[in-house]
């Protein structure tokens, strides 16, 4: 790509969440385009690779899909592990898989790169009938994690490409030099500071 | 009992005690010789009582000290059952009570609505059982009915395979539904503390207190400082087997072996082992009521999975793995580049198509127990998640190493043909990546993945392409099979068609001891349906055990003949061959269709076995 000025920015991304909130669903549908309504549980961990072209850049996504189930949860670092960015995915008709949503949240905050954007994304929003988790709710623990929220379904590909795009627009330009003080620092500060340079 | 009245014992026969088998060609055909020499003289005495019930019975008598501290009546199985279940009334409360009266229902009501059935597998039992049962019942059935007409087809085998819906059948049951009691061969996992881990049919959760059941008849025969192997209520055969503070249990009407029964429990402990590693002991250790259900969470299509191969995949009872025929050369340039990959750190390298081999590498000195490759097919095979895109996901080889997990990439190069790469370093996703694109290229450039459909689609080994004699292929289509009661339009089909081989040649597998490998014809007429294939594959099971039975010692031949068929059995130093024949098949005739059979795979032994796979010959 000899396109003068444009960036190719290699961004390794986790999707995590409790067992059948959707994950895999989501990255088939971002990746293939396609959805099966019966999904089968994910082993150990799926791997993806899409690029996405934003503004100025282009961005190749190496996703992990992780499997949800309990077995495998000790195995998350090895997935999170200098990943640039997050998806943590809850099912919106599942009050449990929120709860479990702020689990991973939490071990990201503690233990992932505190540079990572990380996007929350209330699947199966096309249930609106079942939905246990309000929108309010989840927007409301969002800003107070400084996650960004969006509700997304897999199935009806409702803000589905809109999520990898808001993330692949956060991601830090240029990765390892730009790194001001304030960015060392874990959770709250250092995601604002993401927050107020790309959301103008 | 009556399979070894049947069979010749080895006695002081200097070829089996041969500890080095000659794998020579040459003196491998001399020897076919001098052993087909031998069967000649001792000529067994035939057994054509048809009865295979004796056998299945009769095995498990010899394990008479592990038959519980019952009582020694060993008429009644009805005897025993209720010993058990009052002495655990006593201890497991009023619960326990309730659970082992109603267990003890399906028994009678088995025994008392079907009259013992003439053929070995008990499986004509099922269709008589389903009586009182729901529409899952005609699900079953149409499966079935499904099969039979595929079956035109020819590639009988891995169509059956295609048309089984893997997962978990039944969930709404528990065992109060008379469908769930009625049901032929149940499996359950649970802990010692009694807390179900896995059952066949039915939702765990709800069997809860049939797993208490269970782990009160244990733990009640564990404090006489005894251990319970086996009960036997009428047609019902219990298994047990305890793995530290994981327990396993068979109930089963199918009148299959007790060693093929416990054999089954041990391959179901693998599987859980293959997911978890054997370090899920140390979680009961910290709490003794640990509830381990959750961690195999999803892994149902897994269990269910193995649990049909049981009657369709010979390497359950075998204990070797088959390979897809493919040209010699195309299996070197394969084996090659796993052997390259694996000269990089990579543990194990394995080609595969569906549960065959393709070719296959280990690291050195590191090697690979066929019961590891088949639970490791079943696992890969029967998770649809594997086939979406690159996966890499941590197992353990419970035969390798039980304790510790390895990691896994497994890639799906079209709808059968994948690999999988074994590594002990978790990091290494992205070396085994670039070492799949290695191996893609150089598949691509010899054409191996379109060979392999091509395999797929001729299929391996048929009796038919054996020489053959036509008077006697006469001869045996006007014998037919009718004393198999399959119903209505398999029968017809059957009687209308010429069947098998040469003499009444029906279906052989062979295995090469050394190699670790076996080969088997592919089905053909008569054995047609699924129903008949799983009966053929019982009855191998019995010979099988009959032949290892180690009370008796090992035995070289026998010669069975029933109203199903006639079955040779053949056990030398080098391979073992299982042949069915027509029940009315001449022996003579037999005897030399089996050397030629043997002849005939050292004929294709480079292109029906991997040779020279170093992780195996150790």
């Amino acid at each position: 790509m000899a396109t003068s000025g444009n960036k190719n920015i290699n961004a390794k991304l986790v999707l995590l969440g409790d067992v059948g909130a959707g994950k895999s669903s989501l990255v088939l549908r971002f990746v293939k385009d396609q959805f099966v309504e019966f999904q089968e549980s994910t082993i150990g961990a799926a791997f993806f690779s899409q690029t996405l072209a934003v503004n100025d850049a282009t961005v190749k996504f190496e996703i992990w899909d992780t499997a949800g189930q309990e077995r495998y949860h000790s195995l998350a670092p090895m997935y999170y592990r200098g990943a640039a960015a997050a998806i943590i995915v809850f099912d919106i008709t599942n009050q449990a898989s929120f709860e479990r949503a702020k689990k991973w949240v939490q071990e990201l905050q503690a233990q992932g790169n505190p540079n990572m954007v990380m996007a929350l994304a209330g699947n199966k929003a096309d249930l609106l009938d079942a939905r246990k988790v309000s929108a309010e709710e989840a927007e409301t623990y969002a800003q107070e994690n400084s996650l960004f929220f969006m509700e997304t379904s897999a199935k009806t590909a409702t803000n589905v490409k809109d999520i990898f795009y808001e993330i692949a627009k956060r991601l830090p330009r240029v990765q390892p030099t730009e790194n001001p003080t304030g960015m060392v620092l874990p959770s709250g500060q250092a995601a604002t500071a993401v927050n107020s340079s790309c959301c103008a | 009992m009556t399979s070894d009245s049947s069979s010749s014992p080895s006695s002081s026969d200097t070829e089996f005690a041969d500890p080095n088998p000659s794998t020579d060609p040459g003196t491998n055909s001399e020897r076919v010789q001098s052993q087909l020499e031998s069967m000649n003289l001792s000529e067994p005495s035939e057994v054509s009582d048809g009865s295979h019930t004796d056998y299945g019975g009769g095995d498990d008598d010899d394990d008479a000290p592990a038959e519980v501290a019952l009582s020694n009546a060993n008429e009644g199985g009805f005897t025993n059952g209720r010993v058990v279940r009052e002495d655990l009334a006593e201890t497991s409360g009023e619960e326990g009570r309730e659970a082992s009266l109603r267990a003890e229902h399906p028994v009678e009501m088995e025994a008392g609505e079907e009259p013992p059935s003439p053929t070995s597998s008990g499986y004509d039992g099922e269709r008589g059982s389903s009586g009182g049962a729901t529409s899952t019942y005609k699900a079953d059935d149409a499966s079935e009915d499904e099969i039979r007409e595929a079956n035109g087809d020819g590639d009988t085998a891995s169509q059956h395979e295609a048309a089984w819906l893997p997962g978990k059948r039944h969930v709404h049951e528990d065992d109060a539904s008379i469908s769930w009691r009625k049901r032929k061969k149940h499996f359950f996992i649970l802990s010692n503390s009694g807390k179900p881990i896995y059952s066949r049919y039915g939702d765990e959760h709800k069997l809860a207190g049939f797993s208490a059941t269970l782990q009160a008849i244990i733990s009640f025969v564990e404090n006489g400082g005894d251990r319970v192997n086996l009960v036997k209520a009428g047609k019902h055969q219990v298994v047990f087997l305890v793995k530290g503070p994981i327990y396993l249990v068979c109930i089963s009407c199918t009148d299959e072996t007790y060693d093929y029964l416990r054999g089954q429990l041990d391959l179901l402990y693998g599987q859980m082992i293959l997911i978890l590693t054997k370090s899920i002991d140390r979680c009961f250790e910290k709490n003794a009521k640990f509830d381990m259900s959750p961690l195999l969470g999803g892994t149902d299509a897994v269990f269910s999975s193995l649990v049909h191969s049981f009657s369709w995949n010979p390497a359950t009872f075998l204990h070797a793995y088959t390979c897809l025929p493919i040209q010699y050369a195309l299996r070197q340039a394969a084996g090659t580049i796993l052997q390259e990959v694996c000269a990089s750190g990579v543990l194990f390298s394995l080609l595969m198509c569906r549960h065959k081999v393709i070719s296959l590498a280990g690291a050195q000195k590191a090697s690979l127990h066929p019961d590891d490759l088949l639970l490791l097919s079943n696992f890969v095979m029967s998770s649809e998640s594997f086939r979406t895109s690159e996966s890499f996901s941590p197992i353990c080889l419970p035969r390798y190493n039980p304790q510790a997990f390895l990691h896994a990439y497994v890639h799906f190069f079209d709808d059968d043909t994948y690999v999988m790469l074994l590594t002990t370093r978790s990091e290494a996703f992205y070396h085994l990546k670039d070492c799949r694109i290695r191996i893609e290229a150089v598949l691509l450039k010899s054409n191996i993945l379109s060979m392999v459909q091509r395999s797929i689609a001729e299929g391996g080994m048929r009796v038919e392409d054996l020489p053959i004699d036509r008077r006697l292929r006469q001869k045996a289509s006007s014998t037919n099979n009718q004393g198999q009661d399959t119903g209505g339009p398999d029968r017809l089909r059957d009687i209308s068609v010429g069947t098998g081989g040469p003499f009444g040649l029906w279906h052989f597998i062979y295995r090469s001891i050394y190699l670790d490998q076996y080969i088997s014809s592919e089905f053909s007429l008569p054995v047609t349906s699924h129903r008949q294939q799983k009966s053929l594959y019982r009855a191998y099971q019995k010979l099988y055990a009959s032949m290892h039975d180690k009370g008796l010692g090992p035995h070289k031949t026998q010669y069975r003949r029933d109203e199903n068929y006639t079955l040779l059995c053949w056990v030398t130093p080098d391979f073992e061959l299982y042949a069915a024949f027509d029940p009315l098949a001449d022996k003579a005739m037999a005897i030399k269709m089996c050397n030629q059979v043997c002849q005939r795979v050292k004929d294709l032994e480079n292109e029906v076995f991997l040779q020279g796979a170093s992780p195996f010959s150790w």
